[in-house]
């Protein structure tokens, strides 16, 4: 979503102002939210945007101008890193069985018949586990590049590392999820072939 | 040879498919892969499954937020310990570590017997003890002389006793030498470790009597003089006790002071770094 005056927002924010920010919240909270869905599951993802938020407010003055949704998304990447890690160390946390509890496959779609609805399910809850099989920096381009459709020099932002590291992470992380699909080749046929 | 070049060749433009997919190769680069990819079928194939990978990946739905994130309120500055104050508090620990270690390395040293110790107080005690109980025997022998009154000072408590190698002294007028001796040793190293403030008090007075006594025993038996030295001697032993007392406050209150100018400064330095 792009927002008309979104850097006079950010430099009202930067002053002080609330509302302004608050403004940038509504503008950014469903991608921050979803990256941190897809990132952590269902049970985690809220107050991992919520922690989002209040970290970019509390660090507005660092934000030296640039793409101030990759600036976001990196706060949320680093903040879901950070649980991510927490959970390892967790033993008894399963990330694959909180990101299966929590399966945003069941987001409903805007219009799709019952059928089509099923097979949209079924093949999202493949993905969620997919994706949850690769490694954090992988999952995380993936998810953004993939899923919100950041650019490659967005995405330079957002991670905090080269262009050429950007594709080498894509590339391997796309690799994997071929690997993944490609073993449920007759889900992803059946569903490409309902949508032709 | 040239089978292993077109294995190595394949890999590499496998490589480029992924960006191939998002248009991110350059002019040259695509044209090359295109050119690979008419006469690979493999990497024809690894494309069309790559590009179904990236359209599944894609047509994730993007889930609505379940609430409104907007705050409320502005959340408070962060807090976070800054290095130097981080590196304060190490220090700080350091420091109190040091001082804990140097309190008690003192009472380490008070309780091994070390100059100043609180155990040789307990040796003087004893040592008068000592000497006014072997001195009563000695006092009974003089009674029929007619100097009743070391026999009182035996029942006196060890610091009002402070008189008693004074009576002691006097009673070898009436008996062997010999006999007076012995006790020379044990009352030797009476007042020499006395801490107490109650003892340190008496101290002048005590020192004048003794030193009093030792004027007036002048003319008499070997074994008193000899006494009357090693007496003096233990004015010298008290004035080095104090000193090791007032070194071991001194020790405290300058590793105390350290500890504070060094914190002061940090302070200071940690304030001067705030932008």
């Amino acid at each position: 979503m792009a927002i008309a005056d979104e850097g006079q927002l950010v430099r009202s924010s930067q002053k002080g102002d609330l509302d302004a920010f608050n403004t940038l919240v509504q503008a950014y909270q469903r991608q921050v939210y979803n990256l941190c869905l897809r990132m952590l599951g269902a049970a985690a993802a809220e107050d991992a945007a919520q922690e989002t938020f209040i970290a970019a407010y509390r660090r507005l003055s660092g934000f030296r101008g640039g793409n101030f949704r990759a600036w976001l998304l990196r706060i949320a990447a680093n903040i879901c890193c950070d649980e991510l890690r927490r959970q390892r160390s967790r033993p008894a946390a399963s990330l694959a069985a909180a990101l299966e509890a929590g399966s945003p496959a069941d987001v409903p779609s805007d219009s799709a018949g019952p059928e089509e609805e099923a097979l949209r399910r079924e093949l999202g809850r493949h993905l969620q586990q997919g994706l949850a099989t690769l490694p954090a920096e992988q999952r995380l381009v993936i998810i953004l590049r993939d899923v919100h459709g950041l650019s490659y020099e967005e995405l330079t932002e957002a991670m905090g590392c080269s262009l050429g590291t950007v594709k080498s992470r894509i590339a391997r992380g796309r690799a994997r999820m071929r690997d993944y699909l490609m073993a449920r080749r007759e889900l992803l046929a059946r569903q490409f072939r309902h949508k032709e | 040879m040239l089978e292993a070049l077109m294995q190595f060749r394949h890999r590499r433009f496998r490589r480029d498919l992924s960006a191939y997919v998002d248009d991110m190769l350059s002019e040259r680069a695509r044209r090359r892969l295109e050119a690979h990819l008419d006469s690979c079928e493999a990497c024809r194939q690894e494309l069309a499954e790559l590009r179904v990978t990236v359209e599944a990946l894609g047509s994730l739905p993007m889930a609505e937020a379940p609430r409104s994130f907007t705050l409320a309120a502005a959340p408070v500055a962060e807090v976070r310990p800054r290095p130097a104050a981080r590196r304060l508090e190490f220090g700080l620990r350091l420091a109190t570590a040091t001082a804990a270690f140097a309190l008690a390395l003192v009472l380490i040293g008070d309780f091994a017997g070390l100059p100043g110790g609180g155990d040789e107080e307990e040796e003087w005690v004893r040592g008068e003890l000592y000497s006014a109980t072997r001195a009563t025997p000695a006092a009974m022998e003089a009674a029929p002389v007619g100097t009743p009154e070391p026999a009182g000072i035996a029942d006196m408590p060890p610091v009002v006793a402070t008189p008693t190698p004074a009576a002691v002294r006097v009673v070898p007028t009436e008996t062997p030498a010999a006999e007076e001796t012995p006790p020379a040793p044990e009352a030797a190293p009476v007042e020499e470790p006395a801490i107490s403030a109650d003892v340190s008090e008496e101290e002048p007075s005590e020192k004048a009597a003794l030193e009093g006594a030792g004027v007036e025993d002048e003319g008499q038996a070997d074994g008193a003089e000899a006494q009357a030295v090693d007496e003096e001697d233990e004015g010298g032993g008290l004035s080095r006790e104090e000193a090791v007392r007032w070194l071991e406050i001194g020790l405290g209150a300058g590793v105390g002071a350290l500890v504070i100018l060094w914190a002061v400064a940090r302070f200071r330095r940690s304030i001067g770094n705030r932008p």
